[in-house]
């Protein structure tokens, strides 16, 4: 069979495994909820002393929540098959109505920093790795063990603290100044830049960590010298012999690195009152509105499961010893 | 308005939208220098800003159940009444006078002449029927019980009818009757609002429910105009809502009190309690309440103006009657003992920094019902704690702790919810004051969700710290009589007094629904509740408001923060 073949049988197969997976997801996601103490209910009319009992069992049934858990959960499989995510016990509208109005404002901060993440990361991991032993590959190594070890949700809350609430360099937080309201204009740079550089230094304390072990593993092969000595500028064996075998192993970490972008840093959409899927999903857990909450760990899942299967296909695709079976 | 309503306090984030939804006589300003002189001429114009926890999860008073939404809606929709701004009393809004009957079971309305709509349809006694109307029908609200004792509700619910009987327009719609089956006193208040707080334009909302119908398959629950409100009888106008982001509303010629000065409000989305105080500290949100332990912090901002003012909220330890592990409960004595065994003095001062004072009873002082007369003011008192405790029967054990009538030592829990710092401080107090009276308390901190839904009326609890926000019309029927015990009701203290419960439904149905009769019966239950303590009542908080200097006329207070929005004015 041709490798075109052996890639479609892989993805099926990969599809079919899948199949378990997400049953699993929708099972967990459901039961994780709806056994934790106290229900949507209860903290929605939290002491609303004027409440009376029976207004509150009439609203208990409207949203479904008198229904014994094995009913409620083949109603949510049923809806789920028609591609209804339902209604939010909150809000009165579709979920997938919310979900899809934050996805563009968790990508916005995820994509920028993802590519900032790269531009800086790789080449300081491939830099340390090339001054191996000297003053720079030791900074490098320290900022990103330092980088690496600072929790994100403090820096953010730093950030905020001192650069926003006291200098007053940076907005304390949201898209936009209010009255203003842009998608591509200096009000969202300036407002990007906070949530951007926190989940960036996270990202590029990670990356030269890894990249800096791929490279030097590689530089000592044998066709690096090879390329060396049959008189190839450093620069041309760097780009096309070692970074390009280096990146290999990177690419595998992006596969799940995708599904953090795509959720948005919950933290840091807390932190800087970015209106996105990662606070979203949040609060609806917060405050139990099982809906939400299922649907973006859904939507989630079976991103994460897509982004797994790219990421082998790419992998095989990349690195032609990785065989497709 | 919706922020009459009621609710048990929640967590501080939440505390702190009710701070910024209630609302005052400036007391204590750092600095007044910024206040425009009396001289000073309000200039129209600006934009005022404020901040709201997540967003508004209706736009309509009829499915609205919680703060951010009626911190919302509340700005184009009005009640017929609403509490006065200092004492909570109904005074006319809408309705130019209101009236119940010597009877007590006709209550008519008359509105004020020449209301509009924002869009120029006349307001009239048909968007109250029909606000009533799709309260009755609709699945998703928690407010129909307003209409239990109202002639013809209960029909038109079933489909029987296309109207409710007992809710009649008249005068060219200027009259609004309103018949009851039986006499409730609160009826005046809670009518006002049509069960919902505030009414719908009729007129355009019947192009997506029509109320004259027996179809009772067809509701207002889902319809568009729920999320995009078509038009205004409040100060001001939505204009639009971006999720997450914010709700931008700009001011109503319209508005029957007058047009504000003002051009445009935002109710802008922010995380959490602390979001909304960072902002309010660069100047992106013009007013908003804050935590006691941010007050330092904040008062250092000389571009803020200082509010403060009393709330008619408390904070309690409850004390469970019927716990299985805690027996001694059930006796006065021993709730005496447990009251006078805390400094609740010492608390406000620790916990709110001052801003607060002790409580004896369940009427806040703010109220008009409130009266002090006989009331015990419990101090600590190590020796009389002792003292009753063994009255009670209790024997002190070899280990300092008291041991009950059966034998068994006096320890107990005492559980609040985590990462509240106000209930957590408490706590530690209640376990290091009562050590010292022979009691041991065994602290439980949980989540918010945990201690409601452990706290739901039963015998595995014994003390919880938690709070009650009480409305502005007093009602305390639900939190005391002794029916109120099972699932989902709120005497979760087990409390139990046939003098108590005969007065709260003389402040119930009468048959005298006069400030007057109303306020002596809740002084019995004060005074009844003062002697059986069945709570350790301990404080009630001020709101701490902060608003930008350059705001004027802004005068927030107890009951009502947007009184007199219109008078509003941006100094430049």
């Amino acid at each position: 069979m041709d490798r075109g073949s052996f890639l479609g049988r892989f993805i099926a197969r990969r599809l079919v495994q899948a199949v378990p997976t997400l049953f699993g997801v929708l099972l967990l996601t459901f039961l994780l909820g709806r056994l934790s103490p106290s229900d949507p209910l209860q903290l929605m009319l939290a002491g609303q002393y004027d409440v009376t009992p029976e207004d509150r069992e009439s609203l208990r049934h409207s949203l479904g929540l008198d229904q014994p858990l094995p009913i409620q959960f083949l109603a949510w499989l049923w809806q789920i098959a028609h591609l209804n995510f339902g209604n939010s016990f909150y809000f009165n509208r579709p979920v997938l109505d919310i979900i899809v109005e934050r996805i563009p404002n968790s990508l916005q901060i995820s994509m920028i920093a993802l590519i900032i993440t790269v531009l800086v990361g790789v080449p300081l991991g491939v830099f340390a790795a090339l001054r191996r032993g000297r003053i720079e590959d030791h900074v490098i190594r320290v900022v990103s063990v330092a980088g690496h070890a600072v929790p994100q949700f403090w820096l953010g809350l730093i950030f905020v603290l001192t650069l926003s609430v006291q200098l007053r360099a940076f907005p304390v937080g949201s898209m936009n100044a209010v009255g203003i309201d842009c998608g591509l204009c200096w009000d969202r740079i300036w407002h990007l830049i906070g949530p951007v550089a926190v989940i960036s230094i996270a990202g590029i304390a990670n990356l030269p960590r890894i990249l800096r072990t791929e490279v030097l593993e590689v530089i000592s092969q044998d066709y690096v010298r090879t390329a060396r000595s049959k008189g190839l500028r450093e620069q041309a064996v760097i780009a096309s012999h070692i970074l390009r075998n280096a990146l290999i192993p990177v690419v595998t970490l992006f596969g799940a690195i995708l599904l953090v972008f795509f959720n948005g840093s919950l933290i840091i959409e807390r932190v800087f009152n970015w209106p996105g899927l990662g606070r979203l999903t949040f609060d609806a857990a917060v405050t139990k509105d099982y809906p939400v909450v299922q649907a973006s760990f859904l939507i989630s899942s079976v991103l994460l499961i897509i982004s797994y299967l790219l990421r082998d296909i790419a992998y095989a695709w990349v690195d032609p010893r990785v065989k497709v079976r | 308005m919706r922020q009459q309503r009621t609710s048990r306090v929640l967590i501080a984030g939440i505390a702190a939208v009710t701070l910024i939804a209630t609302a005052c006589a400036p007391t204590g300003a750092p600095s007044t220098s910024a206040t425009a002189a009396p001289s000073e001429q309000p200039v129209a114009g600006g934009r005022v800003v404020v901040g709201a926890t997540g967003d508004p999860k209706t736009m309509q008073p009829v499915l609205s159940a919680d703060t951010t939404s009626s911190g919302v809606w509340n700005w184009f929709y009005l009640g017929l009444t609403r509490a006065n701004y200092k004492t909570g009393e109904t005074e006319p809004n809408l309705a130019e006078k209101f009236e119940l009957s010597s009877d007590g079971l006709t209550l008519t309305y008359t509105l004020r002449d020449n209301l509009v709509w924002s869009n120029g349809d006349p307001f009239t006694g048909d968007d109250y029927k029909y606000t009533a109307e799709a309260v009755m029908r609709s699945e998703k609200t928690v407010r129909r019980s307003t209409f239990d004792n109202v002639e013809g509700a209960a029909d038109y619910r079933a489909g029987k009818t296309d109207g409710i009987s007992g809710i009649q327009v008249s005068n060219a719609g200027k009259t609004i009757t309103i018949k009851f089956t039986k006499v409730f006193c609160p009826a005046t208040a809670a009518m006002g609002g049509a069960g919902a707080g505030g009414m719908l334009p009729s007129k355009l909302f019947k192009a997506q429910w029509d109320n004259k119908t027996t179809d009772t398959t067809k509701k207002i629950d889902d319809v568009p105009f729920n999320m995009n409100p078509p038009a205004s009888i409040g100060p001001f106008i939505f204009k639009s809502f971006q999720p997450g982001v914010q709700v931008t509303l700009t001011k109503n010629d319209k508005y029957f009190r007058g047009a504000p000065l003002v051009d445009e409000l935002v109710i802008k989305n922010y995380a959490d309690a602390t979001a909304i105080k960072n902002a309010l500290m660069v100047g992106e949100v013009t007013y908003a309440g804050v935590n006691p332990s941010d007050n330092d912090e904040v008062s250092k901002n000389d571009a803020l103006k200082f509010y403060r003012y009393k709330t008619s909220a408390y904070d309690y330890i409850g004390w469970n009657a019927k716990a299985a592990k805690a027996p001694w409960l059930a006796n006065v004595q021993v709730r005496q003992a447990l009251a006078y065994g805390i400094d609740a003095p010492a608390i406000v001062n620790k916990v709110v920094f001052g801003f607060g004072s002790q409580v004896y009873a369940h009427t806040p002082p703010v109220s008009w019902a409130y009266d002090d007369t006989g009331l015990t003011k419990y101090t600590r008192d190590v020796n009389k704690a002792k003292q009753l405790l063994e009255q009670a029967g209790a024997k002190m054990g070899t280990d300092g702790v008291y041991r009950w009538t059966d034998g068994t030592p006096m320890k107990m829990r005492i559980e609040t919810n985590q990462g509240n710092n106000i209930r957590e401080t408490i706590l530690q107090f209640a376990q290091a004051q009562y050590k010292d009276i022979g009691v041991q308390i065994d602290p439980l901190l949980e989540s918010f969700n945990a201690l409601l839904d452990r706290t739901q009326p039963g015998a595995d609890y014994e003390g919880f710290i938690i709070g009650w926000s009480l409305g502005a019309d007093p009602d305390p029927y639900s939190i005391w009589h002794s029916s109120q015990t099972t699932k989902d009701q709120f005497n979760d203290v087990f409390y139990s007094n046939p003098t108590v419960d005969k007065a709260l439904l003389d402040n119930r149905n009468g048959p005298d629904c006069s400030q007057a009769a109303r306020k002596k019966a809740l002084h019995t239950v004060d005074q009844q509740l003062n002697q059986d303590v069945p709570y350790t009542f301990l404080f009630t908080r001020d709101s701490l408001t902060y608003a930008d200097k350059k705001l004027q006329a802004f005068d927030p207070n107890t009951y009502s923060t947007l009184w007199n929005v219109e008078k509003w004015w941006l100094k430049k």
